[in-house]
């Protein structure tokens, strides 16, 4: 378990596990969160929803604790107040306009004027307040972004976001994201879950990843990115001469194995992608081998990830 | 009770296919009225007409469509998540839900089925029939709006519970006739005309007490409920 310094957790998981039946989704994660942007991230079913249901209070950790701002969201009603969330489902009440939605949130957050909270909120998000369409009516993007002013409408100090910028266009992103980080300076702890390695590395902030229902790495981005591009990696070439191709890449240090596959393949092994990276061309030229394709066989991010675990 | 709750829900039930289905009943109900009127024995067939159809089938078939969806619904789309993560009491949810199934079931089936019962001419029916429906649509209510909470399939489940158990293992015993709904407003019924009907026997005290008690207990144990249930 990691504490940061300075002022007390806004969020803190403390051993939390959860299981449903035989499966265990989260299994004795533990860390502390606190004001500024935090990306959870993870392939799909990591386990990041359910432990953003737990910081919620939506689900109830089957072992350990999950506490936001000291106090437990499952049991004491009176900290929902304080916790925004917008949940991955993309179901919403869609009977309603959206206007009418962001209001419901604000009118059960004992908001004074909640029309005035729900067209900020609304506006925050660059949609229209005063559009009258039905939710069912709107876009992916448009559900992702009244997610979003719902979470917001009562100015609340945690924003869980589950997978926020699933559906958006890339403007939309940016934006989401500038979003992020304004609250995240206002002094409020945002939690944004993705699966896409990309897309945090834009947050440019503190990383949990997940993998396997397990934290599989804590802190800043880049040490993670450091970490994951370190990891060995196995590369196919295609390639008119393989044979001359890997011995000349093996000669210079920068592949550690290779294999032959048929008469245009061979696969390679290295440690360092960077230098692999920075060399495989210039040799190539070298030796006048045509290099027709380069193609990692492990660069998927579930592979990422299992990487990370076993570090 | 929370009123924005109360209002989001009962804009859910008032659903097109619901007031269509409401309209029907409604009319088969009148027009059962008026055949009841017309009959020889008229004081019997209207009691059992009212009984019959007002509270074994248009009470318990309307309140196990309105009350199992209140909330039923709003799980299965997955969107309770935007009731439930607001700092409001569960318990200010489950009545606000009841209320909105109330809201609609209550007025539709006493107001339709006191006029059926007002057509049939038998005066003593009338204030009988309020009470009586009131009471069996307060129970039901409560019932399945828990029941829509608990199960996936609640419709299902509800459908097999008034079919297999109020409507043909009811009448296997006085002991499971006691845990009918159905035997209590039929016992108001029998008890204002005079005319016997099978399970309608209960004590006039406990003829309005049970049903309010039911509805009470499907209304405490769907608050339990959603203080329990983890929210997807």
């Amino acid at each position: 378990m990691s504490t940061q310094a300075g002022p007390p957790p806004m969020v803190q998981a403390a051993g939390a596990s959860k299981w449903f039946g035989d499966l265990v989704a989260v299994s004795d994660v533990s860390f502390s969160i606190g004001a500024g942007v935090t990306a959870l991230l993870g392939p799909n079913g990591a386990g990041k929803s359910t432990m953003l249901r737990m910081m919620c209070g939506l689900a109830r950790p089957s072992n350990g604790s999950v506490t936001v701002l000291g106090k437990d969201p499952r049991s004491d009603v009176s900290v929902l107040g304080r916790i925004g969330m917008a949940p991955q489902q993309e179901s919403l009440l869609d009977h309603l306009s959206g206007r009418e939605f962001v209001e419901l949130a604000a009118q059960l957050h004992h908001l004074q004027r909640p029309g005035e909270a729900a067209r900020q909120a609304i506006q925050t998000v660059e949609l229209d307040p005063d559009d009258t369409r039905r939710l069912s009516t709107y876009s992916k993007g448009m559900r992702q972004r009244i997610k979003l002013a719902q979470a917001i409408v009562h100015d609340p100090l945690v924003i869980a976001l589950d997978e926020p910028l699933t559906g958006l266009d890339p403007r939309q992103r940016r934006e989401m994201i500038e979003l992020f980080h304004r609250l995240g300076s206002e002094g409020k702890c945002v939690i944004v879950s993705s699966h896409v390695l990309d897309e945090v590395e834009r947050f440019g902030s503190r990383v949990l990843v997940m993998a396997q229902g397990r934290l599989a790495a804590e802190g800043d981005f880049r040490e993670i990115r450091n970490l994951m591009d370190d990891r060995p990696l196995r590369i196919s070439i295609r390639t008119d001469r393989p044979r001359e191709l890997a011995i000349a890449l093996l000669d210079r240090g920068v592949i550690s194995g290779c294999r032959l596959e048929g008469a245009d393949v061979v696969v390679v092994d290295t440690t360092d992608p960077a230098a692999f990276r920075r060399a495989v061309a210039p040799v190539a030229r070298d030796r006048n081998v045509s290099l027709r394709e380069l193609r990692p066989l492990d660069d998927d991010l579930e592979s990422v990830f299992r990487y990370l675990v076993t570090q | 009770m929370n009123l924005a709750v109360y209002r989001v829900i009962l804009r859910t039930q008032l659903s097109p296919a619901r007031l269509l289905v409401l309209a029907g009943l409604s009319g088969v109900a009148i027009l059962l009225a008026f055949t009841a009127r017309a009959a020889d024995d008229t004081v019997e067939v209207a009691t059992r007409t009212i009984a019959n159809f007002g509270i074994n089938i248009f009470a318990a078939f309307i309140a196990l469509s309105l009350g199992s969806a209140a909330l039923g619904n709003l799980v299965e789309d997955r969107t309770l998540v935007y009731l439930w993560l607001r700092p409001v009491s569960r318990h200010s949810i489950a009545t606000a839900a009841m209320a909105a199934v109330l809201t609609v079931v209550a007025p539709t089936l006493v107001v339709v089925m006191t006029v059926a019962a007002v057509i049939t001419g038998v005066d003593e029916l009338v204030a009988a029939t309020a009470v009586a429906t009131a009471l069996a649509v307060f129970a039901y209510s409560g019932i399945f709006l828990a029941l829509g909470l608990r199960f996936k399939r609640s419709l299902l489940i509800g459908l097999g519970y008034i079919a297999i158990w109020e409507l043909l293992m009811s009448r296997l015993g006085d002991w499971f006739a006691r845990l009918s709904i159905r035997s209590y407003p039929m016992s108001i019924l029998s008890d204002a005309t005079d005319v016997s009907m099978r399970l309608a026997d209960r004590s006039t005290l406990t003829s309005y007490i049970v049903p309010l008690a039911v509805g009470v207990a499907g209304l405490l144990y769907t608050s339990w409920r959603l203080n329990r249930t983890e929210i997807d």
